[in-house]
């Protein structure tokens, strides 16, 4: 009964990696390009949802905040960095978004203190039992508004016009110049899609777990691995793969404690990196 | 050359620092600072290699200089033996750790890599923080008193430093001598360019494997001279991820991929490093990240070939005429 | 023979960019590729030249089949190829570039310096070796890209549309430079678009269209025939070239 429960949670956990995971795999797609502040991003995101505590808003405040806060922020890091640093020097690509963590991390360390913290009770504490399984509402309601938001990026990507759009850009960016399609404005709207799924997965994960400036590094590793396993540039890869990771997190938390979970995570990160770089749907 | 009065003016400066400061009251605190610029500066060399000429940015290289630390310590805890004797075995770890992330990574493109390198330090953390044999979060000590010259462990810093710079100076040395080898204008053609340097017969996997392995052995070298200078380490010290953000801004302040950015990056960082420790005290480590994060940052954007590009940009436009090439005459 | 590629196809996904291309080359002569876009000529270019694998045929140099073999290894054997767009090692400069070819048959970096030097009087270079490639336009690069390669010493040298971008006088002495190569016995293949060029310079062209070579010969029957007219001009122009034809 209890690996159940931690089985159910484990899927509700990965989830929401699946959504920051679908962010990280889109700018890989489209630009070839790592983010390695994106870790950052999920924390930010729950630091929006702490400042909304601030100033009394609830829950539901959450996912609207963070997707504004952090889809700026996107966009403003792809004008005012990425652009100038994706047809540089591979030194330079990398440290641009690794100089951008760095900053980002400490800053928040600097202005929330390195406490952790939780957030305030609000309508969404209380545990459901669902046939013997006791669920948090925070943890499910998370869970599932994280898997309804990845599912809506997959379509959005691949169903409508404007994800048709970035896909042109990403397949070939001078033939979508030639058709009209601006770029630019394509891949700064990617880094905004980017930048808020990552947002709005760490306002989800605030509800439910504590946080702190430094989580920003667990998550991007996380993020890595995730990705790395459903294949670079696979969104529904990504969102696969996230249930999976969050299912081997949360069993291997439960069985061997939560150190050990993350050597795991790690582990298989440098497992998929000798045996299978591709993933499941990704092309290397 | 058409700086050879610089570096010779360099290495007086460097040689003589220890003499020159020995008139000051801080002289021992001045010492220290000195040895671990140079220290800083050896790390940073060996970063290079791989990071700077290669262009494989190694964002874990805190591995290596780890394995030297822990490695070196380890087996005089283990079997009282002088850690110096652990330095052979503690290159190979490094080494070996080169191998493992370097053979599947370098077959994929620059991100795969740099992602690894991450990951395996990460995990690398992890582990040898929760390992009783390595100390977990303490970590382990060397000897206290010597035993003979052999221990390394002196009161004063300035063996230290004349120590350190002299496996400098080799570690330079080895830095000319390869970039004037074929080996060194392969890497250069790999950074600047990977598949026209396939197309000219370059064997690009074993090139950057080297490469990564030299790095590791000579970052574990500067591992284990750090841990005889404080006599202990501990994960943070020796394997955190300030080991490896250190190596990188130093070596690309500096300007990566030329023979002395990293010094340059030394000389320039470490006195600001411990100017800004001295007045806003140890807490200050959240501060130096987030200075070192923008410092990345306006580099990767703005410069990323360092000080000495920006200084060749500089000199070049206001020195030089100048020039049309025949090739482009009409 | 020395290149013989036999029914060299290339499917990327679903789709058959190159279909059962079959191409064999003596040595000392100048073979030109053309066709339309996408007709499938880069990316034989680029099997023979290994970054592409094929995925089917056989490519056989100098009597060893290189078909599975890495860029680099073609590189070893003597095939030399340029690109489209110059990939010239920016930050260094032009005799360091040609450098990294020259290292390739000379070790020593004595050897590969005089070797590099020699490459580059013979390309008209030699004045600008210490300029870094960055600071050279495009027909410069493009020339540097040959100065580079042709320091390897290949046996086979491959040029992807090395005049394409340059103007007229730029694309006399381009010409000229591939005749005095050609006049050392090399062995050469060159795509191109460039109509005149290919005419000047080929003995014999191949020609290809959707994936397939649709015709071989001598360049002033190759653009006569019928068939190479269609696949660049399209049926349309054929009925109406017909048509005028008629009384």
């Amino acid at each position: 009964m209890i690996l159940l429960q931690v089985a159910v949670g484990g899927l509700l956990l990965g989830a929401v990696y699946a959504l920051f995971a679908s962010g990280l795999t889109l700018i890989w797609g489209m630009m070839n390009f790592i983010n390695f502040a994106h870790g950052e991003f999920v924390m930010l995101g729950m630091y929006v949802a702490l400042v909304i505590t601030w100033i009394h808003g609830g829950p539901e405040a959450f996912v609207p905040a963070a997707t504004a806060a952090l889809f700026l922020l996107g966009v403003g890091v792809y004008f005012g960095l990425i652009k100038h640093v994706t047809r540089g020097p591979m030194l330079a690509q990398i440290l641009s978004t690794f100089g951008l963590a760095l900053l980002l991390r400490y800053s928040a360390f600097a202005y929330f203190k390195p406490d952790f913290r939780t957030l305030p009770e609000s309508w969404l504490s209380g545990t459901l039992n669902v046939g013997g399984i006791y669920l948090q509402n925070s943890k499910l309601v998370a869970g599932v508004v994280a898997l309804l938001l990845t599912i809506g990026m997959h379509l959005l990507l691949t169903r409508s016009a404007l994800g048709s759009r970035l896909l042109a850009v990403s397949e070939d960016r001078n033939a979508a110049m030639l058709m009209g399609i601006r770029p630019d404005r394509m891949q700064a709207l990617a880094w905004g899609l980017s930048a808020a799924s990552a947002g709005i997965a760490g306002a989800l994960l605030a509800i439910g777990f504590p946080f702190s400036p430094e989580v920003g590094a667990t998550f991007a590793l996380t993020a890595f691995v995730v990705v790395a396993f459903g294949g670079f540039g696979s969104v529904p890869g990504a969102a696969i793969a996230g249930l999976i990771i969050g299912l081997v997190d949360q069993i291997s938390a439960y069985k061997l404690g939560p150190i050990y979970k993350d050597v795991v995570v790690y582990g298989l990160f440098v497992a998929i990196l000798w045996v299978r770089p591709q993933g499941l749907f990704g092309k290397v | 050359m058409r700086l050879a009065w610089g570096p010779i003016a360099l290495w007086a400066a460097l040689l003589l620092f220890p003499l020159a400061v020995s008139v000051s009251d801080s002289a021992a605190f001045l010492d220290d600072v000195g040895t671990t610029l140079i220290l800083a500066a050896i790390g940073a060399s060996a970063w290079n290699i791989v990071g700077g000429y290669a262009g494989q940015v190694s964002v874990g290289h805190a591995i290596f200089f780890g394995s030297g630390a822990y490695v070196t310590l380890l087996v005089y805890e283990l079997w009282e033996l002088p850690p110096l004797l652990g330095l052979p075995l503690a290159m190979i770890v490094a080494v070996l750790f080169a191998v493992a992330i370097g053979l599947p990574s370098f077959r994929l493109t620059g991100h795969y890599f740099s992602m690894a390198t991450i990951a395996v330090a990460e995990l690398v953390r992890l582990v040898v923080s929760n390992w009783p044999l390595l100390g977990e979060a303490i970590g382990i000590q060397g000897p206290a008193t010597p035993r003979g010259w052999w221990d390394l462990i002196f009161r004063s810093s300035v063996p230290y430093y004349y120590i350190d710079l002299a496996v400098l100076a080799f570690v330079l040395a080895l830095t000319y001598a390869m970039e004037r080898s074929r080996f060194g204008y392969y890497l250069r053609a790999i950074r600047a360019g990977e598949r026209a340097a396939r197309s000219l017969g370059v064997p690009v996997l074993r090139t950057k494997l080297m490469a990564f392995m030299l790095s590791a052995a000579l970052t574990a070298v500067a591992g284990a001279l750090y841990s005889f200078k404080l006599g202990f380490v501990n994960p943070e010290s020796g394997i955190g991820i300030l080991v490896s953000v250190q190596m990188i801004i130093i070596a690309a302040l500096g300007g990566a991929g030329t023979l002395y950015g990293p010094l340059i990056g030394a000389l320039l960082l470490i006195p600001l490093q411990s100017a800004t420790n001295t007045i806003w005290g140890g807490g200050g480590s959240g501060l130096t990240f987030i200075i070192y994060g923008g410092i990345i940052l306006l580099l990767a954007r703005f410069e990323p070939g360092g000080l000495i590009e920006l200084w060749r940009r500089v000199g070049a436009a206001t020195f030089a005429r100048p020039k049309r090439g025949a090739a482009d005459a009409a | 023979m020395l290149l013989e590629a036999e029914s060299v196809s290339r499917a990327f996904g679903g789709f058959l960019a190159l279909s059962e291309a079959t191409l064999g080359v003596e040595r000392g002569e100048i073979v030109g590729l053309i066709g339309p876009n996408g007709a499938g000529k880069s990316t034989f270019f680029n099997c023979i030249a290994g970054d592409l694998p094929p995925t089917g045929g056989r490519i056989v140099f100098d009597g060893v089949d290189v078909t599975a073999a890495p860029a680099e290894e073609h590189a070893r054997r003597g095939i030399g190829r340029t690109f489209q767009v110059p990939a010239t090692f920016e930050d260094m400069t032009i005799l360091e570039n040609v450098m990294v070819g020259a290292f390739l048959r000379h070790h020593r970096t004595r050897d590969a310096h005089a070797k590099a030097m020699e490459v580059l009087r013979l390309t008209g270079l030699e004045a600008q070796a210490q300029q870094r490639a960055r600071s050279l336009g495009t027909p410069g690069r493009k020339r540097l890209e040959i100065a580079r390669v042709m320091a390897t010493e290949p046996k086979l040298l491959l040029l992807d549309e090395a005049l394409a971008g340059l103007t007229p006088s730029e694309i006399q002495r381009a010409i000229e430079l591939v005749r005095r190569i050609h006049a050392t016995g090399m062995t050469i293949v060159i795509v191109e678009h460039i109509m005149e060029v290919i005419l000047t310079l080929a003995e014999r062209v191949l020609v290809f269209n959707q994936g397939r070579t649709i015709a071989q010969g001598k360049p002033q029957d190759v653009v006569n025939d019928p068939k190479v007219i269609e696949a660049y001009l399209g049926h349309h122009h054929r009925r109406r070239r017909a048509r005028k034809a008629e009384p």
